[in-house]
């Protein structure tokens, strides 16, 4: 949306001088204010006006209060619309593009993918299901809570018989065939 | 010249910030601690679990020292708030690590938890434990050109005597 301003000649003359009065300094005047005066040449010479200078109505309108143009807040706006080769350029640079995952193989147990460092979903589900099962039982043995016995545990499965080595254990039943992939001790 | 730090440097700190604060965190470490030793195996977030570990093994090491050491039973009363585990760290678990010297314990990374954080989880358990195995130990086929070379040599020296 373009908007005029109307603002009468005098005015905007006033506002660049004084713009052009603060870039002269090289500071803001808020900052400085009638501290530095304004520069001359140290030689005198013929040449052209660089800086304009004494127009009468100038001086008559400095001291006025600043104007609306600078008591507005300047924001940052784009000034043209970016081109799409622009704008793809930067959707498909490789740093905003999803990684691709080369740490992905197959399980050896049961085939299921798997990430090389972490373990087997499946395997471990497995696992867990087994190890719930089995706490349950220790659960059933121990009665209540804060009963943690001060002897080893050992779970032994149908139809199997405690060996030597399980000699002084708390011993856990589990009503089934020992699964293939948990081996006997 | 910059006047203040830039606040997001933490060189060289090695302990983690979890829970609300300090204190927090040593209960949290102290729960999970606790737990390691009551079931033997927990699932938790990775960094807790690595946070833990440290702390667990050092109280299977001042256990180790036997429980009539006053520091040993002293730390022992401290990290376990459930007592009757100081019996079974003392009786079960300090015989079963006397012949190791360390890494008592196995941190193994599990895929992310379901929930809507999906956070990485991590599995900690103390080795010798009786459930069952998380991983199989694999040994290398019998068709790679070593061990077919192996097994040639094996044969042959089988032949020979």
């Amino acid at each position: 949306v373009l908007i005029l301003v109307r603002s009468p000649l005098p005015r905007l003359r006033a506002l660049l001088q004084r713009c052009w009065g603060r870039l002269e300094c090289g500071l803001w005047p808020s900052v400085l204010r009638g501290q530095s005066p304004p520069w001359g040449p140290a030689l005198a010479v013929q040449g052209p006006a660089l800086v304009p200078r004494g127009l009468n109505d100038a001086s008559e309108s400095s001291t006025e209060a600043p104007s609306l143009l600078e008591s507005i807040l300047w924001m940052a706006a784009p000034k043209q619309r970016r081109t799409i080769e622009v704008n793809r350029c930067r959707r498909r640079h490789p740093s905003k593009l999803i990684e691709m995952k080369r740490n992905i193989d197959v399980c050896p147990e049961c085939g299921n993918l798997k990430q090389k460092h972490v373990l087997c979903g499946y395997c471990y589900a497995k696992v867990k299901e087994e190890t719930r099962l089995i706490r349950m039982e220790i659960g059933k043995k121990e009665g209540g809570p804060f009963n943690a016995p001060t002897v080893e545990t050992v779970v032994l499965y149908e139809g199997e018989k405690a060996t030597e080595k399980d000699e002084g254990k708390r011993i856990i039943e589990r009503a089934r065939k020992r699964p293939s992939w948990f081996v006997q001790n | 010249m910059r006047l203040s730090v830039a606040a997001a440097i933490s060189h060289g700190r090695v302990y983690r910030r979890l829970g609300l604060g300090p204190r927090s965190r040593l209960d949290l470490l102290r729960n999970l601690v606790t737990a390691l030793v009551r079931h033997e195996r927990i699932e938790t977030p990775w960094a807790r679990a690595d946070e833990m570990r440290g702390y667990a093994e050092r109280l299977i090491d001042y256990a180790k020292r036997g429980d009539k050491d006053e520091r040993a039973m002293r730390m022992a009363d401290f990290w376990l708030t459930e007592k009757d585990l100081i019996h079974k760290l003392f009786k079960v678990l300090a015989p079963r690590f006397q012949p190791h010297p360390g890494g008592y314990t196995r941190l193994l990374q599990i895929p992310n938890r379901d929930g809507l954080d999906r956070a990485k989880m991590a599995v900690i358990e103390l080795k010798g434990n009786p459930l069952p195995p998380l991983v199989r130990p694999r040994r290398d086929s019998d068709k790679t050109l070593l061990n077919q070379l192996l097994k040639g040599y094996r044969q042959d020296a089988q032949r020979a005597a």
